[in-house]
This record gives structure tokens, sequence and C-alpha cells, in this order.
């Protein structure tokens, strides 16, 4: 399985420092609750904000005789250093406003001492520093890599924030979370690896240096300290540090440390002898220690210990996506020119190969040749008689990573037997285009000279085991071999069934052939047209289904009778009053488009009963034109009355009925023919178009409008397709 | 009575012999400030000790330093304190970054000094050397009175009653 390079580069990261990355994420969310506990005490005065150096440094030196150091840390809590009038040191949380001390000052705990040492260096001293810098770097490389894998698969920045499908568990919050810590997480690694760089000397930093002319230090006019000009214009909340004079000396003085920059004042005159700023260097320190570390701010370090546990979800979370990747991975037992079945795939994450897989498996087991590989590796398979693609659509309704050779590599190679094919789409309505490569694949494969479509595209919405089990049915239908899902992809066990009650039940009517049968089910059900309901008529494992008309609160069933047909002649049988058990599956993509300007229904036979309940649905009066094809005029007796009615409702604003064996023998194609540039027109202004029927009168309608849309559209068919504006229900 | 006076006397006679002599042994209180270079790195973590005049330790003044995990880089100093170990919680401070400037209040006891005894002062920094003698000074009124210049990262210290 090949993948995208941002998507090696991720795991290959991930690989490399997941080890460190979790020891890092572990302390780091120890120590995002120490500025929590700091600051917890609240040594913050009110308005502090409107406090300057003058007022704090006078009240301070009137209840200190001896003052040694100011400080303000990143709480905005002021620790003085000194002695009191009684002689006793001092070191406190003091306020600023009145001199009173708050609070001891707490060295750093033991435990966060250790903890922090562990997480700078892992106590390997500087080869632990080295690796923990690495380490950062390394998170800062798989957070950008992990940025523009979520841009693939949202397909552009303007989707960023967009819908996620969730496939499952790991995968989903891997990429929700990583949306929503993403900043947060750049940020950490940004910062530990500034910090790390700037530890190892590798940026130039300077010391501040004084040139201060010792001898040219005044000591008059002497003014109190609460009269500095440079005191007063000071905030203090500017202010980091002020060192005070050591002796009465003129040449000791004040140095004052504020966030941006250096002053050295005379402690008698108060002039500023010495100013210098901050090099950016030691700025850049300082924000990426606030922001790293979280001081100051309870919130920020809250947001910190929530992103490093998020680190660790998503190394728990990604190796659970690799492994289920790689666990998707199969060998063959036969060989690619021996096989009889080749199995095609296209997955950008593997999902698709579990369903590959079972059928592979399946076939295997019953004895089958075959084979299993992705599309890229598409190759002459002298012995195929039957292709099985099953691919995903990656990014804009492109091939997925291990199938974009494939298109090339067909026009290549040419398969010398015939060959039938079956493609099955896999993606999610979630995204405009929807399985639009796997229209693209089929209609490629319908253009080669050796391939014939053994049944038509299928899709699989949000891997329904429905859509799955609907394609699995149509394909042993045809080739006689069973196969189905396996019970961990079929998900949840089979939907309880339903008492349904029988209300009417027409005679095989006036053709003789085709009869009408209404249901009612107990309770309320969710039941729309075009949903199936599946009948057991032996009551064992034989399900037969039917496309469902609702009219009223009614489920009604067009069936047409069969000889020895098992489910027909079951509800042939049923009178009235009876009651029948049987499931309800939803069948999302052939439901009537809620906002489309025109529906066209097109069907043949009893493949009118899901339209039915369509137009008797229809009370928006979306404009609707049927077209259907009967085989004679007795065939349509039995909708003639309620398609009048709701003709005169405005429901249905045209009908158009073809005869196979009377008149004109025509087929509905035939009338579609006629109004091919009107059809066009439809899909062209956004119109939808619903086929219900036999699969024979599917395929002629698709090659009807494929070259419809060649003739007068910009796209192909499968462009409608994967935009839903084509909604097939056939069988 | 008198038995019980005379008792009592000799206890407050005690008491006062005691006191005078513990006033007469008394401790001064020196600020010291130890000024350090402009090194690049770690904080500086420094001890300042009594030694005797054969350089031998007497008693820990002062550890500008917090964490215990690297007060082996203080290799002289770490032995001595093994040997002898002294609660020093007291008497702990902060490191010293390059540049910066440390002030610390350390006693002294008065019988030490002009008595053959010195202040050293010693210092380490992570990856980067270690000097058991940044600075060595004789514990005498003048010396205390005068600018000291280290030869490591401590640049001088100087000191002042308090």
């Amino acid at each position: 399985m090949t993948i995208s390079v941002w998507r090696y580069s991720h795991l290959a990261l991930a690989v490399s420092s997941f080890v460190f990355i979790v020891l890092a994420a572990l302390t780091g969310i120890i120590l995002a609750f120490e500025p929590v506990a700091t600051k917890l005490p609240g040594y913050r005065v009110q308005e502090f904000e409107e406090l300057n150096l003058a007022q704090t440094i006078t009240v301070l030196k009137k209840q200190y005789p001896e003052l040694i150091e100011l400080s303000v840390d990143a709480n905005q809590f002021v620790t003085v250093k000194g002695t009191d009038a009684d002689g006793n040191d001092v070191q406190a949380y003091v306020n600023p406003r009145n001199g009173h001390i708050l609070g001891v000052v707490q060295q750093q705990s033991e435990f966060f001492q250790w903890v922090t040492a562990f997480h700078r260096s892992l106590f390997l001293k500087e080869t632990g520093r080295f690796f923990i810098g690495l380490t950062s770097f390394l998170l800062l490389l798989i957070a950008v890599s992990g940025t523009f894998l979520i841009l693939q698969r949202q397909r552009g920045l303007k989707r960023f924030f967009g819908r996620i499908v969730k496939d499952n568990v790991a995968q989903y919050y891997h990429v929700v979370l990583g949306r929503l810590s993403l900043i947060p997480i750049i940020l950490i690694a940004v910062t530990g690896t500034y910090l790390s760089v700037s530890r190892f000397g590798l940026l130039p930093d300077e010391k501040v240096q004084h040139n201060v002319d010792l001898d040219a230090i005044a000591s008059e006019p002497e003014k109190p300290a609460a009269d500095f000009p440079v005191f007063q214009a000071t905030a203090l909340a500017q202010v980091q540090t002020v060192e005070f004079p050591f002796s009465d000396f003129p040449e000791d003085y004040y140095t004052l440390k504020l966030k941006d920059r250096e002053l050295v004042v005379n402690q008698f005159t108060g002039d500023i002898l010495s100013e210098v700023p901050y090099p950016a260097t030691t700025l850049f320190t300082n924000l990426s220690l606030d922001l790293h570390t979280g001081r100051g701010s309870i919130i920020w370090s809250i947001v910190l210990a929530i992103a490093s546990g998020n680190i660790l979800f998503f190394v728990y979370s990604g190796f659970v996506i690799t492994w289920k990747r790689l666990s998707g991975r199969v060998k063959n037992k036969y060989s690619a020119a021996e096989s009889q079945f080749i199995l095609l795939v296209g997955s950008e994450n593997g999902s698709t190969y579990h369903y590959a897989n079972a059928v592979f498996r399946q076939l295997l087991q019953q004895g089958h040749k075959a084979y299993l590989a992705n599309l890229n590796s598409y190759q002459a398979f002298p012995e195929a008689s039957h292709f099985i693609i099953l691919t995903a659509t990656y990014g804009l309704g492109e091939a997925p990573t291990d199938a974009a050779k494939f298109v090339s590599q067909l026009e290549g190679v040419e398969q010398q037997q015939p060959v039938s094919f079956s493609v099955l789409g896999f993606g999610s309505y979630a995204y405009p285009d929807f399985c639009k490569f796997a229209f693209e694949v089929h209609q490629l494969l319908l253009n080669q000279r050796w391939a014939s479509p053994l049944i038509d595209v299928h899709t699989v919405n949000d891997k329904s085991p429905e859509d799955f089990s609907r394609w699995a049915e149509a394909w042993s239908q045809q080739t006689g071999i069973v196969v189905g899902l396996s019970e961990d992809l079929a998900g949840a066990a089979p939907k309880a069934l339903k008492t349904l009650t029988v209300t009417v039940n027409t005679p095989a009517g006036t053709d003789g052939h085709t009869f009408l049968l209404r249901l009612k089910a107990r309770g309320r059900t969710k039941v729309k047209s075009g949903d199936l309901l599946g009948i057991y008529p032996a009551n064992d494992h034989r399900e037969r289904l039917y496309s469902v008309g609702v009219i009223g609160n009614e489920i009604q069933l067009s069936v047409r009778l069969y000889p020895n047909g098992l489910g027909s002649a079951f509800l042939h049988a049923l009178a009235p009053g009876q009651q029948i058990r049987a499931k309800l599956l939803q069948n999302q993509h052939f439901h009537f488009p809620v906002k489309a300007p025109q529906v066209i229904l097109i069907s043949n036979g009893t493949g009118i009963a899901p339209f039915l309940g369509m137009i008797d649905e229809n009370k928006q009066k979306t404009p609707v034109r049927l077209y259907c094809g009967f085989r004679e005029s007795a065939s349509v007796r039995i909708y003639s009355q309620f398609l009048e009615e709701q003709q005169k409702a405005g429901k249905l604003s045209e009908l158009k009925v073809a005869l196979s064996r009377e008149g004109k023998k025509q087929y509905v194609c035939d009338l579609l023919q006629e109004d091919e540039q009107a059809m066009a027109q439809a899909l062209e202004q956004g119109g939808v178009l619903m086929l219900c029927g036999s699969l024979a009168m599917q395929k002629d309608v698709l090659q009807l409008l494929d070259s419809a849309c060649q003739k007068y559209l910009p796209h192909d068919i499968s462009f409608y397709q994967s935009r839903s504006q084509v909604l097939m229900d056939c069988y | 009575m008198p038995q019980f006076l005379k008792t009592a006397l000799l206890f407050v006679a005690f008491f006062f012999v005691v006191c005078s002599s513990s006033f007469a042994q008394g401790v001064n209180k020196y600020k010291c400030m130890i000024q350090m270079t402009n090194y690049m790195g770690e904080g500086a973590y420094i001890v300042i000790s009594l030694v005797d005049s054969k350089g031998a330790y007497e008693k820990t003044l002062y550890v500008l330093g917090p964490d215990k995990k690297w007060y082996n880089t203080l290799e002289e100093w770490h032995k001595f304190q093994k040997k002898k170990p002294a609660n020093i919680s007291a008497i702990t401070g902060a490191s010293v970054t390059g540049g910066d400037r440390s002030i610390n209040v350390i006693e002294i006891d008065k019988s030490k000094i002009n008595a053959g005894y010195k202040l050293r002062f010693e210092s380490a920094v992570e990856n980067k050397e270690y000097y058991v003698k940044d600075l060595e000074m004789p514990l005498t009124t003048e010396a205390l009175a005068a600018k000291n210049d280290g030869t490591g990262f401590i640049r001088y210290v100087r000191f002042s009653a308090n």
C-alpha cells in the first residue's frame, strides 16, 4: 500500500520520537499545574496596572529600612527582599500599596523541581536536553505534516474546520482533536524548540552591559526616590526587578530591569546613568517561557495541559490507526497470472481493504482462485474472468494514492480475454464528490473493448452494511457465488423485524401479472418512498427486497407475479388483515430530493412503485416528470387513476408512457431519446434523475445520458452521478 | 530560706555569665553582594564557606542554588557536606546567572574575624567550569570593607555590616 508523502512523514516522525513525546507530554501535564498552584494564593492587588514605581518604593522604604531587591513575577505578585524595622530578614510577598506582608515566598517544591528537570533533560544532562530539544522540533514537524494531512482530507483551507466523516473512533478524534489543539501544540513545539536552541547558545545572545562613568556620578542635587521622574514614569506592571543600591556610595546605583530594557539610576539624583534595551532574543526567550510554561495565566496553563493530554491521545490513536491500516494487508495465495477473480482496491486509509478482504476470503474459501491487489498493480491477468474493483475517492474526487496510476495503466495494458467487471465505490455523502473516482473507473472500463459490466456501479455510503449487502446480492445473483459481509463488518446485528398488516391486495389484475400490495406498519415508522422492504418468504436466510412507495401512511408494493417466484408468490397469497414480519431498510440515496429545481423519474415495470409514493409525497410541488415503460396498456391501468389524480393535484407535471408490446412498441429509452436535450438541460440546472427498474434499462438509460452529456454538457455523466443528480435503484 | 536565696543567686549569676559569654562570642551580620561576570549559560551554584588557615572547611555560611541534585558539582564542599552534614535550608537561596548580582545576609562569628580564617566562594555552572576558589579572601575587618575580585564566574564581592 503506498501512502502519501505527508502521511508517510507524519508516521515516520511520530514513530521515531513517540517515546520522548510521551515522556515530555506526561511531565508537561504535571508541570501545567504549577502555574495554577502558584497563582492560587492570589497575592496580586487590585488595580495593579495603575501603580507606579515611585509610589511603591516610597511605601516600601518607610516599612523596610534595608531594601535589597524588589521583583514582580509573571503573576504580578510583588516580592521584597530586605530587612524590616526590627532587623529581621524579610523575603516575602508584599502589598505594593502599603508594604504589608502577604505571604512567604515558597521555593519551587522538590516535586516540581524534579519533574521540571526531567521534562528538560530526562536526567541525562546535556544529552537529554539535546533529545528533548530535538523532540520538540520533531513535534513541530509532526504538527505541520498533520496540518497538511487535514488540508488534504478536507480539501482546502476553506473547509479546514468543516465536518469530518467518522470512519472510526480513533481516526475521527485524531483529526477532530488535532484541529482543535493545533495552535497550542504548534506553540508548545515552537517555543520548546526556541528555548532549546537558545539554551545551546545557537542564537546570538548578549548580556546587557552598562557603561557607567563612575567618576562622573553626581551626588547632588539629592532628591527623595518618590520624586525621581523615571520612577514616576515607570508602571509597576512594567517592572521585572529593581535592585536597590548596595550602599550609600554614589557608585552604587539602582538597577531597573523592565520588561523590555534595563536602566541604571543614580541613587541620589534620580538621573538615568545608562539605558540598554534588551536584545530581541531575550524578549523572544521571555515570550517563549510565558507560552511554554503558562506562567502567569491559569487559563493558558490549563490549555497547555489539555494540549499535552491530546498529544498522548494522538500517540495512542495514531498507533491504532496505523495498526488497523497494516492489518488490512493480505497475502495472495494465487498469482496474478493464474487467478480468475481479480480484486483491485483503491484505498487511502486502508478501510476499503477490510471489505475487499472479506470478499477475497470468501472467494478463496469457496475454492475460487482470487487475487487481491491495489489498483496501481493493474497488469495483464491472463486467466481473469471477473474484476471486482473496490475504491474510495480522495481529495477533490481524485484517485486514492494507491490507485493514482491505474488510469494510465489501463490504457497501456489490454486484457486478451473478455472480462466482466463490477465497481464498488466507498465514500460519504458528506463530501460533494461522492464516489467520483469509482464512477470514473466504471466509465473507463465501459470503454474497454474486452470489458463488460456484470452489474452497474454500486456505492457504499459511510460504510453502510446495507449498501454493501446490496452490491453483494447483485453480484451474487449474476455470478451464482455467494458473498456477503463478514460479521465484524456487518456492524450491528440485523435490525429487529417489524410487524406489518396487509390492508389491500389487488388480484394479479388487469394484465394478469402485476398486483399492488398495501401494508400498514404497527406503530410509527420513519419509512420513506424509495426505502426497501425485506421479506423472508420461507422464514429462512433468504431475503427478498422490494422498493416501496409510501402513500398516505401505508406502504405500497408493486409486484410482478412470477410463476414459482419465491417472493412474489408469497406476497400474492396474502389476504387483507394478515400480518407479516419484515425488515424496513433505509435507502438514503434513493429518497426524493428535498431541494431540486426539477425531478425526472424513470422506471420500467414495477419499478414505478417507489415513484408512486414519491409523487404522493411531493407536497411542495416540485416539477416532476415521470417516464415509465410497460409491456401493454393493461399493465398501466392499475396506476392510471392514481396518476391522473396526482396530475390534477399538481404533484405530477408530466407523464410519458412507453408500451413495448403495443402501439408504437417503444421502450422508456426511446421516450428519453426524444427528450435528450431536456434531460441534459435538467442536469445542468441541478435537476435530479431517478431510475428504478431493471438493470438492462439502467444500462441503456445511462448510455443515453452519457451521450447526451457529451453532446450538450461540459462534464460527463460520472460528474453528475457523484453529485447525487443521478440516483438509481435497479435490480 | 537563706539556702534557697543562695541557690537562686547562684542561678542568676550562672545565667549572667552564660549570657554575657554568648554575647561576647556573638555574631555579626553582613550583607554580602556577589556580582557575576557576563558569562553565558545556566545559573551558577555558589557556596560561601568559612575555612581555617589550612584551608579546611569549618562552616557553611550560605548556599546559592536550591537544587540538591547539583550540589555534587561543587566537589570539594560537597565532600565536606557529606562528611559533616549540616542543615542548610535556612541559608539557601537562588542561583545567580551571568551579569546578575545577588545580595544575601550572612552571619559570621565575631571570634573568627581577624583570627586567621578565610572566606571561600566556590562556584560551578552546569556544563562549564568548577572553581574551588573562585574567590578566597582573608576574614579580616580590612578585607570585609574592600571590594574583592573573583577569578571565575564572580566578578567581585562586597560586604556591608547589617
